[in-house]
């Protein structure tokens, strides 16, 4: 009986995914008619009272990311009398997440967070997130101008529900004092394979001790899953598909998942729980990272080091990632409003070039990328134009990663298995497979109840 | 062996002895030296092989620059705050309840003991969740207005105690009867017995479980962790692992100042009071 | 658990002076004695009841649901969460990580502390210098403490690898091997805790009454036979305390694993504590995190029953 009727609901609810994927393109035309339809009054409102609305906004950006991003918000506001942004940094993506989830349980929730690409769709199935048309509409925000990719990654039923900010693609950074001295061109490898056969080339030993690793693999905890989400794809596997049939097991996937372990059983490569310290201190000669420590890295790396596309294999695989603004549902309409203000302010074209630059995240703005100012600054930063040229090659990430409740844990968990213990790889895509199905069932009874 | 006097020989254990005893306490000191001389280095020296074991030049401003990149004076502040408080209500309900325990008389007791000592196989960390929901939904049904990230959520769930009660009435058990029958005789009431009488005579066991409270307090952190929500609100044991866990390059010299912030109280506490931790924890150890 | 020494041996003051009393002035006295217990024992009562014994039940209650910790919707589903837990191969390897990892931490607590303790009971000078020293950790931040053995474990730069290096090892890479890591996050436990245990131990060697070393010699009992024919029988009351101690506490180690491996890698160093947290806080499955957090409640309760009745018989009250 209860069998049965996870059977029907599932594939209710893989409809309802489905239809939700193609309403994007309705959702991105829908609001173009809406954009200057609805006279929105509330702004005016706020206006005439004279007093200033407070916006508590929750952030996962530390570091220098996050000095930058508190510039943003001094920026704001000071630039306007009607809102201040009440700015507090509460840790990595999935802690920001954790705490919003725990504070609507406790009623204290946040006006605007920030929510990774994998977060956000959690809030949205539970009817935590503003929709956002009419702001936009009473914005006047011009959505031509977004990346169209970005932007309708944020809607669902014709509706705009997260507008991204801090988005990124992996990257692939190397060291190229030790690519020289292994005699390598000055590139990425194209390849998979090509990459096997350099790998070797890279490492120094100390007697048995490795002193320099070719390469090293993020922890669970850092998003594996991310990266290997375009190794799976470049492999012409994949982690699902659009329908949330999980595809892990299928021989292309799992293909991915041997070149994986191969890479630690010939001895190139290693799990690392920090990487990027690794890295920077001459551990590794190369690492995959996100577009968003290009800044950071470029401060505190002592060498010059490039930054190229993932390989490709029988296809390129590269995904988006990173994180986008949601409003809280749970804020009232006035909260909403101004909230949406900073959120029109930090992905305006001027906001968009300065965050970008100083961090490395791509540009939302169409505007942004193109202007003359962005222009000159590739021109002398070439590793931030290969992010965005990457951009074309990339896609979003499968929904069992990204809209399945702890996808990226596990399914991290499950490559760490083969980065840290050298497992068999089928067995534990299988494994892997067989959680994600199980887990993806309440989300699946959820997104049918929302979207109905 | 018997070509060694038994004064040579007593001279050879003791020299073992000592140099034992030189062993232990370099391997136990070995890892605070090790934050000390990390805290004075620049990034460049903390990733030179080997390691100097002095840094060659001292750099102070690690404390500075540590100190300026996160509000560690507010973090102080709540630590001071929540440690004080949460310290003083802990060790009141912990002697009212030791003494109701030890000398009131009521049905069923040993239940209620018994019932208290459970609490003490209760992990905290399972109590974090419903305790999280309770000061935001269930405060703000009752009195409108939540209390996630206050001080008195920080300290509350803290302010009941179970291993302080159970110190402190065994150390009250062992107190001589007469001096409290002669009280009893002369009519003092109970309040009176306790303050007069009860409490200067177990002032060890007071002064060691209120050290222990304190230190137990200061070094909470999963609770802190999940109840505040703002960087004002933060505690030192909290703000340090955020400190540390900022993605992007780990500037260890920065990240020992940090942790020299939190630990520099305790150890000045303990150099001073040590004895009483000490002697105090294996009185109640011992008689327990 | 420990009151076993305590209850029956000293009767309480109040019980002496009713049997004393007239009956009906002992009952007067027996009403406010009453009042004033209910009246001491109420904040305590309290607040144990609020934040202690109702999320004990509410997590009773939250095991039997499943809830993602966001949707407004428990779902009932009576024991999944425990069917759950028995067929998941993540749990199967945190319980044996949980015994591995109690099992070495309050193994080697114990038996260092013991070591120390012996030493320390030496007539030395600086003992009680030594005895601070070895105490200290004990008192510091977990939280602290991991964040700077990170530090020490750094398989290049850190203090471990040049301690290994006099002795011509290769450092291994602590926290980045699975094999390595939990021995990791068990030095970091034993160093911060093994200064309790020989305080402890060392006082419990202080209490140990001359004479019965004496009446031994006299017997003609070398060193070794005196050790085990006094010394350790004597200590049992204190072996036994500890042991109830430290089990709880490596049951509770969380700061540590938190800040240092993050149950990882490969979920190498998750123990049970860690589970609860990571189940609750990370991947947000409220019911399992509670159906786990009760396993670990009874898991306690059963070590604690076991040692009282396996020690009972054997434990010397000295």
């Amino acid at each position: 009986m209860e069998e049965g009727h996870h059977a029907m609901s599932n594939r209710l609810n893989r409809r309802s995914l489905i239809k939700g994927a193609a309403g994007t393109a309705v959702g991105a035309a829908a609001l173009g008619v809406s954009k200057r339809s609805k006279a929105f009054a509330a702004p005016t409102v706020i206006q005439e009272t004279g007093s200033q609305v407070k916006v508590v906004f929750w952030s996962a950006f530390g570091g220098k990311n996050g000095e930058v991003e508190q510039e943003l918000i001094r920026r704001f506001n000071e630039s306007q009398q009607d809102v201040v942004v009440e700015y507090q940094f509460q840790g990595t993506y999935e802690e920001t997440a954790q705490k919003v989830i725990a504070a609507l349980q406790a009623r204290q929730a946040p006006d605007l967070a920030v929510l990774s690409e994998a977060n956000w769709f959690r809030f949205y199935a539970n009817n935590y997130l503003a929709a956002m048309d009419e702001l936009i509409a009473a914005e006047e925000l011009d959505t031509a101008d977004y990346v169209e990719s970005f932007l309708t990654e944020g809607q669902r039923q014709d509706q705009q529900w997260w507008m991204s900010f801090a988005r990124s693609t992996p990257l692939f950074y190397y060291n190229k004092q030790m690519w020289a001295e292994a005699g390598l061109p000055d590139r990425g490898p194209e390849t998979y394979t090509e990459f096997a056969e350099w790998g070797p080339k890279l490492v120094k030993k100390n007697g048995n001790d490795v002193s320099q690793w070719g390469f090293l693999h993020a922890p669970a905890t850092d998003y594996i899953s991310w990266y290997h989400q375009g190794t799976v794809w470049a492999f012409d596997g994949a982690y699902s598909d659009e329908e949330f049939n999980v595809r892990l097991a299928e021989p292309n996937s799992v293909k991915s998942g041997e070149w994986l372990r191969s890479t630690v059983d010939a001895g190139w490569a290693t799990a690392s729980q920090d990487r990027t310290t690794d890295f920077i201190n001459g551990i590794s000669a190369s690492m995959m990272q996100s577009t968003g420590q290009l800044a950071n890295l470029k401060a505190n790396a002592p060498f010059e080091f490039g930054a190229a596309f993932l390989p490709s294999e029988v296809n390129p695989g590269c995904p988006t990632g990173g994180a986008g603004m949601g409003i809280l549902s749970t804020s009232p309409a006035e909260k909403q409003q101004a909230a949406f203000k900073y959120i029109a302010f930090a992905t305006s074209p001027e906001i968009t070039t300065f965050w970008s630059q100083n961090t490395g995240y791509m540009p939302v703005r169409k505007s942004a990328s193109e202007s003359p100012e962005m222009q000159t600054f590739y021109e002398t930063n070439p590793n931030f134009r290969t992010a965005v040229e990457q951009l074309a090659t990339t896609k979003p990430q499968d929904p069992a990663r990204r809209f399945v409740p702890a996808g990226d844990s596990i399914i991290g968990k499950g490559l760490e298995e083969l980065t840290v213990n050298r497992a068999e790889v089928q067995p534990t895509f299988e494994k892997i497979k067989g959680t994600l199905e199980e887990e993806a069932k309440p989300i699946l009874e959820q997104v049918e109840a929302i979207e109905g | 062996m018997d070509s060694l006097s038994m004064q040579d020989r007593r001279r050879l254990t003791r020299s073992v002895g000592y140099l034992a005893m030189a062993l232990i306490v370099l391997v136990i000191g070995l890892p605070v030296w090790w934050m000390f001389s990390g805290s004075l280095k620049t990034s460049q020296e903390i990733y030179t092989f080997p390691p100097d074991w002095i840094p060659r030049n001292p750099r102070w401003s690690n404390f500075t620059d540590a100190w300026q990149s996160a509000p560690f004076g507010r973090f102080y502040f709540n630590s001071i705050v929540t440690t004080v408080l949460g310290s003083a209500l802990e060790i009141t309900n912990a002697t009212l309840s030791a003494y109701a325990l030890a000398y009131l008389r009521f049905p069923f007791k040993n239940v209620i003991f018994a019932l208290l000592l459970a609490a003490m196989m209760i992990p905290s960390q399972v109590t974090v969740l419903p305790n999280y929901v309770f000061f935001g939904a269930t405060v703000f049904d009752l009195i409108g207005e939540s209390w996630v990230n206050t001080y008195q959520a920080i300290i509350l769930p803290g302010a009941s105690v179970a291993f302080g009660t159970f110190l402190m009435r065994q150390s009250f058990l062992g107190l001589p009867r007469e001096v409290l029958d002669a009280a009893k005789v002369d009519g003092a009431g109970h309040l009176r017995t306790l303050w007069d009488i009860v409490l200067p005579m177990a002032r060890p066991v007071l002064v060691t479980f209120g050290l222990i409270s304190v230190v137990a307090k200061w070094n909470d952190y999963l609770w802190p962790l999940v109840i505040t929500q703002t960087e004002n609100m933060r505690t030192l044991t909290v703000g340090i692992s955020s400190f540390y866990d900022l993605e992007g390059n780990t500037q260890w010299g920065l990240v020992m100042a940090a942790t020299i912030f939190v630990i520099f109280p305790l150890l000045v506490v303990f150099v001073f009071a040590q004895r009483f931790i000490i002697e105090g924890l294996t009185a109640g150890a011992t008689k327990g | 658990m420990v009151s076993t020494t305590g209850e029956g041996a000293v009767p309480s003051y109040g019980g002496r002076t009713g049997e004393q009393s007239s009956s009906r002035r002992t009952r007067t006295e027996a009403r406010r004695e009453g009042i004033l217990f209910v009246l001491f024992m109420l904040p305590n009562a309290v607040l144990f009841g609020l934040f202690t014994y109702w999320p004990m039940i509410e997590n009773v209650r939250l095991s039997t649901q499943r809830w993602d910790m966001i949707s407004p919707i428990r779902l009932g589903i009576g024991l999944e969460n425990y069917r759950y837990l028995l067929r998941d191969g993540t749990f199967h390897r945190v319980l044996l990580n949980t015994g591995y990892f109690t099992v070495a931490a309050v193994g080697f607590s114990l038996l260092l502390g013991l070591v120390v303790a012996l030493l320390l009971n030496q007539p030395l000078r600086f003992r009680d210098g030594a005895r601070a020293v070895v105490f200290a950790p004990t008192l510091l931040s977990g939280a602290a403490i991991g964040i700077v053995w990170s530090y020490i474990f750094d398989p290049r730069y850190g203090l471990l690898a040049q301690v290994l290096g006099w002795v011509g090892i290769g450092s291994p890479d602590w926290l980045n091997r699975p094999e390595w890591s939990m021995p990791a996050i068990i030095i970091v436990y034993v160093w911060k805790n093994l200064g309790f245990a020989a305080v402890i131990f060392l006082a419990g060697l202080q209490a140990i009454p001359r004479d019965l070393y004496d009446a031994a010699k006299v017997d003609g009992a070398n060193p070794w036979w005196r050790f085990r024919s006094v010394t350790l029988p004597m200590l049992s009351p204190i072996t036994f305390f500890l042991l109830v101690t430290s089990i709880l506490n490596t049951f509770q180690a969380f700061d540590i694993i938190r800040v240092m491996t993050q149950g990882g890698p490969a979920d190498a160093t998750n123990t049970l504590i860690y589970y609860v947290y990571e189940q609750g806080f990370v991947a947000l499955n409220a019911g399992r995190s509670a159906a786990a957090s009760l396993v670990l409640f009874v898991l306690m309760m059963i070590v604690t029953l076991v040692q009282l009745r396996f020690t009972e018989d054997r434990v010397h009250y000295g």
